[in-house]
């Protein structure tokens, strides 16, 4: 074995740790507090140090081989399918994310959630989540990925539904459960596809990449299908429309977990998808298309929505679905490291933006924003945080996601200006929702809430060290000829930045514009906050009803399932029952007219013998005439 | 001429069988038994007088009838008597035994 | 272990020796008889857990355990053919155990021993309930071994009988009606077996066999002498008749073939249930005892998709070719209705009932799809919805004795005050869902991949059911366990270790088989090898 995939080798560890932890928690966690956090943040941790290990072999040895281990989980005649770990510089990115993001979540929600009764159940499915999303990250075939894409979503059920008592937690849970589970039925007929017209049955990444790598060994129809398919499951997890519903109201969760799972990890889990088939993409310029444009559309879709809610994980919920749009965005116009540059950047600072909240809200109580108000001089390094993280996500430099959304935008000039300028108008409505929160929650006199003081360390410090990555993590990669470092690592050749100063300069106009206006709404008041309401009600109430998509799939969807159902039962009891009951009837009917005729009476006995006489009679009479 | 015997028969066996299957009381049962009866004896003496091979078999068969008719009469009413004491009727809807 | 123990025998009677045991107790000490009960369970399931791991699937001929002696014979003519021939029926005590039985082996055992456990909430005539319920262990353990066609039809029968009088003297209200439309409705489907079976015993079943000078011209029940006649009219041996005239009066034709595959396709499509024979199976669902329904859904309905395949595919792969659409399309029917019906029961007995037949669905659809990954996937599925059905009903039970109810409207929030059950029940519904992981998964997704090979539309409408399976899961499963809890449950107490030990048995099982499928995969190797010979033969010819 090579020295140089030392750690790589043991890569398989990095999600066990964390299913030790769920383990040990499940089974002797009852009673458990401190000790039960205590085993979570371990197992995160140790999952986080090798991570990091692995992520260091993989930047000092870019283009060496990957490592990839797999063995026959089902062995079929002569079918296999396999499961096994794939150390890519891909997913060695994603482990450092996803490890990082889960310790520091693990952190902060020993802060967080330090009064609640079932903490170490929490723990638990924190770590059965971490385990799950490390897996799904390291599978080396698509079959092993579903599997794990599954656990996750089931980890997130859970975790949206922690808080199981209250029925909003549970319609939610249920939702998100269920609408992610229309695309993974999408994602799981891909696979069924892919095992079909696959050379050798092989669903491995690395088959994937060699198949479709040369065009015509499948046919084009074939391939887009597998790879709309692919898409439609990849929209499901990332909450792309329109199967987004889920994502909004799966804030219902605590905190932590919006942060961990709903911004920072597995809704990326679908862009990650789309990556990592993507020479499937690449193959099918229709799919391209159709996950560009539903990128940019649910971009804009979402941030329009952002723009009206009052709710303040709501606000960054719709932010995460228009940010994962960007992210499609990127994938669909053929900027790979742009996507994975940008879930990168946006993985810390939209979890960054989501524990500010959660310490916010720790604080005060309440998660309306109009309720809040001057927080910034009460809660310091929570204020100076989420503005880091809100400039980030804004695209002001020099922070990071304004160096991710700059490679989005400038690949989207170069290949299809209406995207780009959807993609800028996106970043508009990005700067102004996020001012309007910003101002709103930090800014102005104090609200209804009252007063509030900072969170406790162990909540800050998660802030601080998010705040340094949201702030830095974009110089892995500079829109200069030479400083596409992440690029170049990702995906062996350096992305031809046009460089252009125009991007630059727009992106950040537009970003300085948004704040600038939101300023002038919710600090200064020059422009009435009415502006828009008092001419255009029906515009802010359309927003404000998420343009009523949830009704209509209510109408569409629930409505529509529990009239079928009670017509099948119906159905069930009248006509498929009716009909036995009609049978068993018949023979009740025979059975009775049977013993009328034995009443003990001779001389019913009698009539019957003569009619049974007359019967026999015209039967054998008649034979003659037939 | 046997035709005009035979349909006399005929009707007479009909009201026999009518009356057997629908009177309630024994005694009118038990004579429209001896009515069919009768019958069959008609049907005999005709046969035997005009019949393909008129012989007097047939006569003397209906007398063998007619005496054994009488010992069922005698039989029957000592019967439908021993049956009156015990149940006290002699309707014979009544008279429902077999389906116990 | 000694070869000369006859280790089929003991598996399938050791209940019948429990039984004696049972007869010298006290019949007013229910925990004795219990304790009894659950011993004599234990014995066909350690002695088909060691038959399962001693299976060598690569050792066609040996791998395959064998019992068989010769059992009634009766005479029928013996001056028949001048004295040259007689005629006799000869039915054999013939057991047998291979890759496909052996799986359903351990789940009978298995899930007897849950149900033995579970029947701790029997609360009268405990001695009469457990000999019915060793008898019908008996007989579900015998219906997957029994290879020959009379010893099968007992077995069934002897299956039936006993189920009977469990649900009609240990159920619920309506107890009698259930048990009796029970009995009706698989006396039918027994009495539409026995003719198939009958046409087969006196076609195909015919062999000659010389007996010194004379020969004994042989009808009989033996499955592999059926299979081989049916396969190939050169098989018969010694027919009088046929070397004269070159034609063989007992070679099944088409019309009759079809015939005998209609009859037993729809005597067991009535056990399985196959729509729209299936209303017999709600009614027992909601009023059998629930450690009944274990054994009921867990491995009874099972015997009607293992007579679907062994009787009916595998002695006639033709006529199964030909037909695999519909049985595909009944397959998607059983899916969707019963999935969408499931959607709006409000009795929780009922939404499992409908579960069961949506997940029957999915095993006709592997069996649809004649191929050695879907008839895996098939019996895959047999087996991880036999543990998951027998869990999910281990916890009805449980939950009723607490509760009183399991009307969904009435229940609510018990997550707060049966946090262990809550949590096996969410898991079983995670695993009734299809959750990768857990055993759910692997049978359905094999039952798809194996189907999507040759009608890939059909697969695509039916993977719809895996949504609208999830929604019905959910909505009940969530239903009585997240939101607020009624006062009136916030005194239940948490399971008891009697209850406990079963669940997480089924759990381990349910995790194991979702983890590590090839334990079971690996066995059923090459259960189906003479199947795919035929099917092979036919299309090169």
């Amino acid at each position: 074995m090579e020295p140089v995939t030392v750690y790589s080798q043991y890569a398989w560890l990095i999600p066990v740790f964390p299913l030790v932890s769920f383990i040990v928690l499940t089974a002797f966690g009852r009673g458990m507090r401190s000790a039960g956090m205590l085993i979570g943040m371990l197992g995160s941790l140790a999952a986080l140090v090798l991570s990091v290990l692995v992520l260091l072999e993989r930047m000092t040895n870019g283009d060496s081989p990957e490592y990839n281990y797999s063995f026959d989980w089902i062995t079929i005649g002569d079918f296999q399918l396999n499961a096994g770990y794939d150390v890519t510089n891909l997913s060695a990115l994603m482990l450092f994310v996803v490890s990082v993001v889960a310790f520091l979540v693990n952190l902060y929600s020993a802060g967080y959630l330090k009064e609640d009764e079932r903490i170490t159940v929490f723990f638990g499915y924190v770590a059965l989540f971490t385990f799950s999303m490390l897996g799904l990250v390291l599978s080396d075939n698509l079959l092993t990925l579903y599997m794990f894409w599954e656990l996750v979503g089931v980890c997130s059920f859970l975790l949206v539904g922690f808080w199981y008592t209250k029925p909003e937690a549970r319609a939610a849970a249920k939702k998100a459960f269920i609408v992610t589970r229309v695309g993974d039925v999408g994602l799981l007929i891909a696979v069924l596809l892919l095992f079909w017209y696959m050379p050798e049955h092989d669903l491995s990444f690395a088959a994937i990449e060699n198949v479709f790598g040369q065009t015509g060994t499948i046919a084009q129809g074939i391939t887009t299908l597998i790879a709309i398919l692919i898409f439609v499951g990849a929209a499901g997890k990332s909450g792309q429309f329109p199967l987004h519903v889920w994502l909004p109201d799966a804030m219902e969760g605590p905190t932590p977990i919006s942060a961990l799972i709903h911004a920072a990890t597995m809704v990326a889990a679908g862009v990650f998808l789309v990556a990592r088939t993507y020479s499937i993409f690449e193959a099918s310029q229709a799919a391209m298309d159709t996950v560009a444009y539903v990128g940019a559309f649910t971009a804009l879709f979402a941030a329009t929505i952002g723009l009206v809610q009052n709710d303040i994980k709501r606000i960054l919920a719709y932010s995460t679905v228009s940010q994962l749009g960007y992210m499609m965005l990127a994938l669909g116009v053929g900027s790979l490291s742009g996507g994975i540059f940008h879930l990168f950047t946006h993985a810390f600072f939209k979890a960054l933006l989501f524990l500010g909240a959660g310490s916010v809200i720790h604080a005060v109580h309440t998660q309306n924003i109009h309720e809040m108000g001057g927080l910034g001089r009460q809660m310091k390094i929570t204020a100076w945080t989420f503005g880091i993280g809100a400039l980030a996500l804004t695209g002001i430099p020099p922070f990071s996601g304004f160096w991710s959304k700059d490679a989005i935008l400038a690949v989207a000039l170069d290949k299809n200006p209406f995207l780009f300028a959807v993609g800028i108008l996106t970043a508009f409505f990005t700067a102004l929702y996020m001012a309007r929160l910003y101002f709103l929650v930090f800014a102005g006199k104090s609200g209804a809430a009252g007063k509030a003081h900072e969170s406790p360390a162990v909540m800050t410090i998660p802030l601080v060290v998010l705040a340094a990555f949201a702030a830095l993590s974009g110089f892995v990669e500079l829109p200069w000829a030479g400083m596409g470092r992440l690029g170049a690592w990702l995906t062996g050749e350096e992305a031809a930045h046009s460089g252009s100063g125009l991007v630059l300069v727009v992106s950040t106009a537009i970003g300085l514009l948004g704040i600038y206006l939101g300023w002038l709404i919710y600090v200064k008041g020059a422009i009435p906050r009415d502006f828009i309401s008092s001419r255009a009600p029906w515009l802010v109430r359309l927003l404000e009803r998420k343009y009523y998509i949830d009704e209509l799939y209510h109408a569409v969807f629930t409505v529509g399932l529990r009239a079928s159902g009670r017509a099948l039962d119906a159905f069930d009891t009248y006509i498929v029952g009716g009909a036995v009951r009609l049978i068993s009837g018949a023979a009740v009917w025979a059975g009775r007219a049977g013993t009328r005729m034995q009443n003990g009476q001779v001389q019913t006995y009698g009539l019957w013998t003569v009619i049974g006489l007359l019967a026999l009679i015209l039967a054998i009479a008649g034979r003659r005439f037939w | 001429m046997l035709p005009s015997y035979l349909t006399m028969a005929a009707i007479l066996f009909c009201i026999g069988l009518y009356g057997a299957l629908t009177k309630r009381n024994a005694v009118i049962v038990l004579i429209s038994v001896e009515l069919m009866l009768n019958a069959v004896n008609l049907n005999l003496v005709a046969f035997s007088k005009y019949g393909v091979v008129p012989s007097l078999t047939g006569q003397i068969f209906s007398l063998f009838t007619i005496s054994v008719a009488a010992a069922e009469v005698a039989v029957g009413i000592a019967i439908l008597i021993a049956l009156f004491r015990a149940r006290g009727t002699i309707n014979v809807d009544e008279y429902d035994e077999m389906r116990r | 272990m000694p070869e000369q123990i006859p280790w089929l025998t003991v598996l399938t009677f050791s209940p019948l020796v429990g039984i004696l045991v049972l007869l010298f107790l006290p019949k007013a000490n229910s925990r004795a008889l219990r304790t009894a009960a659950i011993l004599t369970t234990l014995v066909p399931l350690v002695v088909s857990l060691w038959l399962f791991a001693q299976y060598d699937p690569s050792a066609q001929a040996g791998g395959i355990f064998v019992e068989q002696t010769p059992w009634i014979t009766a005479a029928l003519n013996s001056e028949a053919l001048n004295g040259v021939a007689s005629y006799v029926y000869e039915f054999q005590y013939y057991l047998a155990a291979d890759g496909l039985s052996l799986p359903l082996i351990v789940l009978a055992a298995l899930v007897a021993t849950m149900a033995a456990f579970a029947s701790v909430h029997i609360n009268k005539r405990w001695k009469a309930f457990y000999i019915w319920f060793l008898l019908l262990e008996t007989g579900m353990l015998g219906v997957f071994m029994a290879r020959d066609l009379v010893l099968f039809f007992l077995f069934f029968e002897l299956t039936l009988i006993s189920l009977f009088f469990l649900i009609g003297i240990w159920g619920l209200f309506n107890r009698e009606k259930a048990a009796n439309t029970f009995l009706i409705y698989n006396g039918l489907g027994s009495a539409i077996m026995l003719i198939a079976f009958v046409l087969l015993i006196v076609t195909a079943g015919f062999q000659s066999v010389p007996d010194g000078e004379a020969m004994r011209l042989v009808y009989s029940g033996n499955y592999e002498t059926i299979m081989a006649n049916l396969a190939d009219p050169a098989a018969y041996v010694n027919i009088p008749d046929a070397q004269a005239n070159g034609s063989n009066p007992f070679f099944m034709s088409e019309g009759m073939r079809w015939l005998v595959f209609i009859l037993i396709f729809v005597a067991f499509a009535i056990k399985l249930p196959v729509l729209p024979f299936h209303t017999w199976m709600l009614r027992v669902h909601a009023e059998a005892p629930p450690s009944v329904v274990m054994i009921h859904s867990g491995v009874l309905l099972k015997m009607g998709a293992y007579g679907l395949l062994r009787f009916g595919v595998f002695l006639f792969p033709q006529q199964a070719d030909d037909a695999a659409y519909v049985i595909a399309l009944l397959g998607v029917a059983n899916i969707l209705y019963g999935a969408i019906t499931a959607f709006v029961q409000n009795e929780f007995k009922l939404v499992l009932a409908y579960s069961s037949i949506s997940h029957m669905g999915i095993v006709l659809l592997g069996i649809a799809s004649l191929n050695q990954i879907g008839l895996q996937g098939a019996v895959f599925q047999l087996v991880s919805h036999g543990l998951i059905s027998a869990l999910l009903f281990l916890i009805v039970g449980s939950l009723y004795e607490r509760t009183g109810t399991t009307d969904l409207r009435e229940l609510g929030g018990l997550a707060r005050a049966l946090p262990f059950m809550s949590g096996v029940l969410l898991t079983a519904g995670m695993a009734s869902l299809g959750l990768p992981g857990l055993s759910g998964f692997v049978g359905e997704f094999l039952a798809f991949l194996g189907l999507f090979d040759s009608m890939k539309g059909v697969t695509a409408i039916a993977a719809v059911g895996v949504i609208l399976t999830a929604v019905y899961v959910l909505r009940s499963v969530l239903k009585i366990t997240f939101g607020p809890m009624s006062e009136r449950y916030a005194a239940l107490n948490d399971a008891r270790l009697i209850e406990a030990v079963p669940m997480i048995a089924l759990l381990a099982f349910i995790l194991l088989l979702g983890v590590y499928p090839s334990i079971l995969t690996d066995s059923m190797q090459h259960g189906f090898d003479r199947l795919f010979e035929q099917l092979n033969s036919r299309v090169g010819g």
